[in-house]
């Protein structure tokens, strides 16, 4: 029996379920082997009480994420979250800070008349435990098909380890550094093919950050090519601001 | 009295619910909530280093983030006072054109159509009518091989910075696309038959309808803001002045009126206001599935989209052959980073879009302000289903509201872009 799946997204740009869509050729032959049960961008209809698999997209952002989640992990067999904003909480998560304030910044006085709640952007695995991560702002559509095929297999999540500089050397880029240009390379977690260095813009670390990244030795870095230490944390802010490495 | 709700809109980018009060065959009162949270955008460039606000920017769609990219780099030039090159202005165009290929293709085919065939969504499509969906999957797919060669990648561009591009497509890569661009002719030519085919109803919106103009192009990287019933044309700067938007009790997402008159962002509106300007194919496939400016039905939104896609094919090629036979460089201009601020429109594939960003003198900024199509269409959309009900409640319920979902569709709103 094909596996249920249902995909369900959170605050968002959408740009992830995208880059579902963007599967193209494959599309049809990867949703084959599913039974696609909810997917309100792409399909009418309501989310199921049963499923198998739930793709979970976006940052939580309101009380009712939280429910729905919760909700979800009691539902599905398996959890995997697509993009930034799920895995890091992304650049909704760049709200966090000073939160209170923001309502009255953006919708002025009459900010006080929007109707649904709100609370400090979390990444999904604040609420609950979650079993696949599909990184990257947005996610890139092999990384999405190979995790979905461990989930059928049962594999579990493998996440690459080692950091970008290691496909950025692969791909014989010339470092930033020696421009003395931040990049986040020596901390981000490799998978992307070292996609902007190799088109002329420093790592900007959406992929969030490696589990063998070496924090210190990155700052050190900076250091040695006399560039302030704390443009590292403020750069990696950017899709990793609620991460402890950000702080 | 009976309220008939649809949570949830589906097919439509984020979202919303709409509520409809029906007694005894009577229309009571209509809303759209859109209960899409809030990301607080507008705060959140703010401290931000500059480089940093159109990778945040770009981040309120997923679906047109080239559209917000650029529009935030030009917001970024105009304060610090940056001219790019013809070039820059030339890919960005590109960039911008693209993005109408693959956003028009993925609402006509994917949100859209499933209406029009009776299904729940475009799977089943496949197969039902195979050939659809293969040419709605390569003119996407054309559209995302596009902004790739272009911005990097189809989703979120990278090599559009201040100034210029940090890498350009090979002159293989453009000769290929051209080639590519010129044989979806037919695909595209074929999109507006079967979108003129399907049965859609008659009825006119009464609002007023915006887009940009521009001297001899069909403008969507810059222009004058100009208002088809009302006659004028104003600087793009000039917006805040104009476009006045507020709060509405059950909508995250601002309304907006201009002259105290809800208003129409979009294909339509752009179709209508720059007719002249389509390319001449665009215009005899238009003029043979029956649509001739002014149109005001609402419901025409996706006829026109499907006429862009026919435009923006054979404009593409063009560009690619311009990149091809000239010269010149895309290389980011030098650039001091001085204190100012920037206001810059360009038309997203749902219609005008407007970004203002302000810096200090050390390029972190201070303010943000940022107006998407959808939240100019909200208001009006809300009006054209409060004039578009009565006419159809006679009909089964089911069908009733297929037909207001119909409408919510035609204006193939992005909830998420107009929360932001
Ligand atoms: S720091 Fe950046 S540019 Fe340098 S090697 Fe690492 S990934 Fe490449
Ligand atoms: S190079 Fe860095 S910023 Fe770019 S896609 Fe890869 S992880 Fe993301």
């Amino acid at each position: 029996m094909p596996a249920h799946v249902a995909v369900i997204s959170l605050a968002s740009d959408f740009g992830c379920q995208v880059q579902i869509t963007n599967l193209d050729d494959k599309l049809l032959a990867v949703l084959g082997q599913f039974e696609l049960s909810y997917w309100q961008l792409a399909s009418s209809g309501h989310l199921p009480d049963t499923y198998d698999v739930a793709v979970i997209e976006g940052a939580v952002t309101t009380p009712e994420h939280v429910e729905l989640l919760k909700r979800v992990r009691a539902t599905a067999r398996t959890v995997i979250l697509i993009g930034a904003c799920a895995v890091t909480g992304g650049i909704p998560g760049l709200a966090a800070d000073g939160f209170d304030e923001r309502l009255g910044c953006v919708y002025g006085d009459d900010g006080t008349l929007l109707v649904c709640g709100r609370i400090s952007p979390m990444p999904v695995d604040s609420v609950i435990d979650v079993d696949y991560r599909v990184p990257g702002c947005p996610i890139q559509p092999d990384e999405l098909v190979a995790v979905l095929q461990r989930a059928l297999m049962g594999l579990a999540d493998r996440p690459q380890r080692e950091p970008m500089c290691a496909s950025c050397k692969v791909a014989e880029n010339q470092c930033f550094y020696e421009h003395g240009v931040v990049c986040l390379g020596m901390i981000t977690r490799s998978g992307c093919g070292a996609k902007c260095i190799s088109l002329g813009r420093p790592c900007t670390g959406c992929r969030g950050v490696a589990a063998d990244a070496n924090l210190e030795y990155a700052r050190q870095v900076l250091v040695e090519r006399g560039l302030d230490p704390a443009r590292l944390v403020t750069a990696l802010q950017l899709y990793n601001s609620l991460q402890e490495a950000a702080r | 009295m009976s309220t008939l709700t649809v949570e949830h809109v589906a097919r439509i980018e984020g979202h919303g619910t709409i509520s409809v009060e029906v007694d005894n065959g009577a229309v009571g009162e209509i809303r759209m909530d859109i209960v899409e949270p809030t990301r607080f955008f507008e705060s959140m460039v703010v401290g931000r280093r500059f480089d940093e606000a159109p990778l945040i920017t770009s981040r309120i769609c997923g679906i047109c983030s080239p559209n917000h990219a650029v529009t935030s780099l030009k917001a970024l030039e105009a304060a610090m006072g940056i001219e790019i090159s013809e070039r820059t202005r030339l890919l960005r165009t590109l960039l911008v054109h693209g993005s109408f290929l693959q956003n028009h293709a993925t609402h006509l085919y994917v949100l859209a159509a499933p209406d029009y065939v009776g299904l729940p969504n475009f799977i089943p499509l496949a197969e039902s009518h195979p050939e659809v969906v293969a040419r709605a999957l390569s003119i996407k797919k054309l559209g995302n091989d596009l902004t790739t060669a272009v911005g990097g990648r189809p989703v979120h561009p990278i090599t559009a910075v201040v100034g210029g591009f940090t890498a350009e497509p090979s002159r293989a890569d453009l000769e290929a696309l051209a080639e590519r661009l010129r044989s979806v002719a037919k695909d595209v030519a074929e999109t507006v038959g079967l979108f003129s085919t399907f049965d859609v109803p008659k009825f006119d919106t009464a609002g007023e309808m915006l887009a940009l103009k521009a001297e001899g192009e069909y403008a969507v990287y810059d222009g004058d803001v100009c208002a088809l019933d009302a006659g004028w044309c104003r600087p793009v700067g000039e917006y805040l002045d104009f476009v006045s938007e507020h709060v509405v009790g059950h909508s995250n997402a601002k309304h907006s009126t201009i002259d105290g008159r809800t208003f129409m962002v979009g294909a339509l509106a752009r179709v209508n206001l720059n007719w002249d300007q389509l390319m001449p194919t665009a215009r005899i496939v238009a003029s043979k599935a029956g649509l001739r400016p002014i149109s005001k039905n609402t419901f025409a939104n996706n006829l026109c989209q499907a006429i862009e896609l026919v435009d923006a094919a054979e404009r593409c090629a063009m560009l690619c052959q311009r990149l091809l036979d000239e010269t010149g460089s895309s290389k980011p201009v030098g650039y001091k980073i001085k204190a100012g601020a920037g206001t810059s429109a360009t038309e997203a594939p749902r219609g005008t879009l407007y970004h203002t960003l302000a810096i200090d003198d050390d390029g972190f900024v201070t303010a943000g302000n940022v107006i998407t199509p959808t939240a100019q269409n909200l208001a009006n959309l809300e009006a054209d289903m409060r004039a578009f009900a009565p006419t159809v409640v006679d009909l089964p319920e089911e069908q009733f509201v297929l037909r207001i979902e119909q409408l919510v569709r035609a204006y193939d709103p992005c909830l998420s872009c107009a929360v932001h």
